[in-house]
């Protein structure tokens, strides 16, 4: 009975809100502004099940657009970040993509010396 | 929170499974010691899993580790019936890079320098251990009875160097996580007089892990 007490007493603090944040605009909060500067990988890990929260209360606030936005926008800066390999790492893909040949190349075509 | 944080994950985990076929002789031809049938799981399948860091524009430094179990019971010995576990880990410290193909779509290419480690594990009886490892050994050929007293850890180790090489294909789903498909080769100097056991050279079971094609497959996510 009393860890059932105290069971209940931790649910009903964790599931407890906070009354000052309830009339705030999710698509207001600091994490969605975070995310929309800085990309969604910006968010710390322990901050991403309210990031995700706040994004479903930002779609269900008419903000639908906005959120699409920041996704279509971490897209862009990822895909343009590494869209072109830089300085010495197209060297060691074309190192490996060699390698890679050659040993299926031997693997099909090789035969063993009489 | 800086234009660090831009981009692709600097910091991800991955977890999988691999694929590749080795010819295990020493277990699968032995006359003395009936080690359990070779299937997909003990012999083709391996566990998956690495951490990655991006040290630089399009290039990760990481570990990732290939992992092939083999587990048996009452495998008959001279004294007892044991249980007999073997592992053969394929530790790789890839230097990986990669550009974006299309905005979800990553073509990646690894090199990997890889320190392998077999391990074989014993539950003997007690009273009879060294004279259950002899038999054990000998079963693989070389010295005869090279142990000659067992401590509390019954396990033999062999150790070996490699290198790998693999191409592969990354599906981002989201731009934390993803799906990456990879293939390739990887080379191993084993040697099966380069066994040890309680400090002792002892010759450990034929296996050709060199020159093989490797597969896998991962989950990947990025953890910032």
């Amino acid at each position: 009975m009393r860890y059932i007490f105290i069971l209940l007493v931790f649910i009903n603090f964790s599931l407890g809100q906070d009354p000052n944040g309830q009339d705030l605009d999710p698509c207001s909060d600091p994490l969605i502004k975070l995310a929309e500067t800085k990309g969604i990988k910006a968010i710390p890990l322990k901050d991403m099940v309210r990031f995700q929260r706040l994004m479903k209360a930002c779609q269900r606030a008419g903000g639908t657009e906005q959120i699409k936005q920041l996704h279509r926008k971490d897209w862009d800066r990822d895909y343009k970040k590494a869209r072109t390999m830089a300085s010495w790492t197209s060297t060691h893909a074309m190192c490996v993509f060699v390698s890679f040949i050659y040993f299926f190349a031997g693997k099909a075509l090789a035969t063993v010396p009489s | 929170m800086g234009e660090s944080l831009v981009g692709q994950p600097k910091i991800s985990v991955d977890l999988g499974i691999g694929f590749y076929e080795p010819t295990l002789s020493g277990f699968d031809d032995n006359q003395s010691v009936q080690f359990p049938t070779k299937g997909f799981f003990n012999r083709n399948m391996m566990i998956n899993w690495g951490i990655y860091y991006e040290f630089f524009n399009n290039a990760r430094i990481g570990y990732n580790s290939f992992t092939s179990y083999d587990i048996g019971k009452n495998i008959l010995l001279l004294n007892s019936e044991a249980i007999f576990r073997r592992s053969l880990i394929y530790r790789m410290f890839p230097i990986e890079t990669y550009f974006r193909w299309r905005p979800k779509i990553e073509l990646n290419f690894t090199l990997a320098p890889i320190w392998g480690r077999g391990r074989i594990e014993m539950d003997t009886t007690p009273g009879d251990k060294t004279e259950d490892w002899n038999f054990f050994i000998n079963s693989f050929g070389g010295n005869p009875d090279p142990v000659e007293d067992m401590g509390a850890t019954d396990v033999m180790i062999s150790d070996w160097i490699g290198y790998s090489s693999m191409l592969g294909f990354r599906y981002y789903i989201s731009s934390r996580m993803a799906v990456d498909l990879k293939g390739g080769f990887m080379n191993n100097s084993y040697k099966n007089d380069k066994w040890r056991i309680q400090r002792q050279p002892v010759t450990g079971p034929t296996m050709k892990i060199d020159k093989l094609p490797i597969f896998s497959l991962k989950f990947v996510y990025g953890i910032r």
